[in-house]
């Protein structure tokens, strides 16, 4: 029964149930293409997701697709109470890139489709309660890092956001995450790699810049694979301790699939979506 | 039940069919494994079954078919293990799995509580291994058969050899089937010239039921980096592009031996799930399906049950094998 309790807490990161919901699409938010924003509402039962943590969705779910076939994976961008909800309704947004089949379909929502939304699932980040963090951010990557910018915020942690991107476009969320790490005390620091937007160049030269001066005790990245080693490599070189968000192709989302496969450094493999998505960056064979 | 019994005399197990007519009968006999319906999890796809509790509901499977499990614990093939592909999926996971110690000690317990039979899927590099597996499962009652694993694409040694050689095969299912009172499954590979001739050699060393099939060894290049998709290059491909191989094969099994045939293969929805059925299938294992949608096996269920009660069966088992074929007139007018 989808009452029962959840099996020792695998598919879970902060106490509340996977479960696999209809959310009803309320809008796609257009951003600069390939960019939108997925707002959809999904009933009370739904768990509040915590950061790091992701759901599996998939568009028109009753009808069977050749392409996509398997759901896709999304970080949760933001979660809040649904205004006017009568049943406990909440409203949670995905940030999405449209880079192939499933990408697309579920840009091409309209109002009041529904989308098949499991989760939450997996391990989300573990928390700091001091000192200064670098949340590096690649492109549609950032989506993992709201949630955590939020929960730096409750806990007053300062925090820099450093936003990578290949040009302008790139940064399509970078409002709401300069406003948010302002206000932690800390900078936006933008980078392209056209010189569009901040500095002219790489997301890593920014931070290996803040870390030679030692501004940073934490480091938190998600975005394309690259980027994610080069950050690895230079937190392990100012010996900074540091958590990735990672980005495999999942099957399930939920163990069952063991497609997801990690190679850590000592010889294991772990599973993304369940071990995961949130690791070590020390503890990940890049 | 005994698909013998009388309709209606299910004592409840299945909930009443929608035309007020009873209970309909879908519970399955494949010799002397009963199953309360005719649907199973596929091996590799649901993992043990117990870590998935809280996305389906359990209880209702006919069936469940542990991950393949080896004596001692496997880390897998490095990554990348999966990709899409049109209309289904290669993996190449290299029967990662927990070990059949672990499997016996921490797992097994907690599946009792359920209604639905396990079947342990069994893998070994030799007949040895397969030997000592079935003699540590003997002795369990929570087990109700063993499922061979001879047809793994995706490990270099062991498995797939001696589900590709009948000589290898009567050896092994002659082996086993000494080492176990449990009812003996064989599953069979897709990737041969004839799975009816490797069927019969199975059903002749004392195999009580054929499965059928595995995946069916694929391949996907990126063509930006012009690489292969998957790490191990060649991987299993499964999911709903695999059906119509699927039934052909189950079909031809069913014709060439005398023993229940569990089918396996790209079932989507409850009308693969009655081809199979009517192409002589005594029960079905989803697979592919409970990657997109978790709580497919219980629906299936469902759906079974009330498109058998609409088109007047009683009985499951009165569709098993009730295909349909071209009479001599229908040839004649092409």
């Amino acid at each position: 029964m989808g009452a029962q309790d959840v099996a020792s807490g695998e598919c879970d990161g902060s106490g509340t149930a996977v479960q696999d919901v209809l959310a009803e699409v309320l809008s796609v938010e257009p951003l600069p293409l390939p960019y939108y924003a997925l707002h959809l509402k999904v009933p009370a039962a739904f768990g509040v997701s915590a950061p790091g943590q992701f759901v599996m969705a998939m568009a028109s779910p009753s009808e069977l697709r050749l392409k996509p076939f398997l759901r896709r994976a999304f970080s949760v961008f933001d979660q809040e109470p649904l205004e006017g909800a009568t049943n406990g309704e909440r409203h949670i947004q995905l940030f999405g890139k449209i880079i192939g089949p499933g990408t697309s379909s579920l840009a091409e929502c309209r109002p009041g489709d529904e989308v098949a939304v499991l989760g939450p699932l997996g391990v989300g980040f573990t928390l700091p309660s001091r000192g200064r963090a670098a949340l590096v951010a690649g492109g549609v990557g950032s989506a993992a890092l709201l949630l955590l910018q939020r929960a730096l915020s409750e806990r007053s942690v300062e925090h820099d956001f450093l936003y990578g991107g290949r040009s302008t476009v790139d940064l399509a969320a970078s409002v709401t995450f300069a406003e948010l790490a302002r206000r932690s005390g800390g900078r936006y620091l933008p980078s392209t790699e056209d010189g569009s937007t901040g500095h002219h160049g790489l997301i890593t030269e920014v931070l290996a810049e803040g870390l030679a001066e030692s501004r940073y005790q934490h480091v938190f990245t998600c975005g394309p694979e690259g980027l994610m080693r080069a950050v690895a490599r230079l937190a392990a070189a100012h010996d900074c301790p540091g958590q990735a968000a990672l980005e495999t192709a999942m099957g399930c989302g939920y163990g069952a699939c063991l497609g997801c496969a990690v190679q850590m450094v000592n010889g294991e493999i772990q599973l993304c979506c369940k071990h995961g998505p949130v690791f070590d960056l020390a503890e990940v064979s890049w | 039940m005994s698909p013998n019994t009388q309709p209606g005399s299910t004592g409840g197990e299945v909930s009443s069919a929608t035309d007020g007519r009873g209970a309909l009968d879908l519970s399955v006999r494949l010799g002397d494994l009963e199953l309360q319906n005719p649907i199973l999890t596929a091996s590799g796809t649901f993992g043990y079954g117990l870590e998935f509790a809280p996305l389906t509901t359990l209880e209702q499977f006919g069936g469940l078919v542990t991950k393949g499990l080896s004596l001692a614990p496997r880390p897998g093939n490095p990554p990348p293990r999966i990709c899409e592909t049109r209309g289904g999926m290669l993996n190449s996971i290299g029967l990662q799995n927990i070990g059949i110690h672990a499997f016996l000690d921490d797992v097994l317990p907690g599946l009792a509580d359920y209604p639905s039979q396990v079947i342990v899927n069994l893998f070994g590099t030799a007949q040895a291994d397969y030997v000592a597996l079935a003699e540590l499962v003997d002795a369990q009652a929570g087990i109700a058969a063993v499922e061979l694993n001879v047809s793994c694409p995706n490990v270099k040694k062991g498995g797939i050899e001696f589900g590709h050689d009948p000589k290898m095969l009567s050896g092994l299912v002659s082996a086993v089937r000494s080492a176990t009172s449990k009812p003996v499954i064989v599953k069979l590979s897709p990737n041969v010239t004839s799975p009816a001739e490797l069927a019969k050699s199975a059903r002749d060393a004392g195999a009580d039921m054929i499965s059928a099939i595995n995946t069916i060894i694929g391949m996907s290049i990126d063509t930006w980096s012009r690489r292969p998709r998957l790490h191990t290059v060649r991987g299993g491909l499964s999911g709903p592009a695999i059906k119509p191989i699927a039934l052909r094969i189950v079909y031809d099994v069913v014709n060439a031996v005398d023993c229940p045939v569990i089918a396996i293969g790209g079932v989507e929805d409850v009308d693969d799930v009655l081809e199979f059925l009517i192409a002589g299938a005594s029960a079905v294992q989803v697979g592919t399906a409970l990657f997109r949608d978790p709580q497919r096996g219980p629906s299936l269920v469902d759906e079974l049950e009330s498109r058998l009660a609409e088109q007047g069966y009683s009985s499951v088992s009165d569709i098993i094998g009730s295909i349909v074929l071209p009479t001599p007139r229908d040839e004649e007018h092409p």
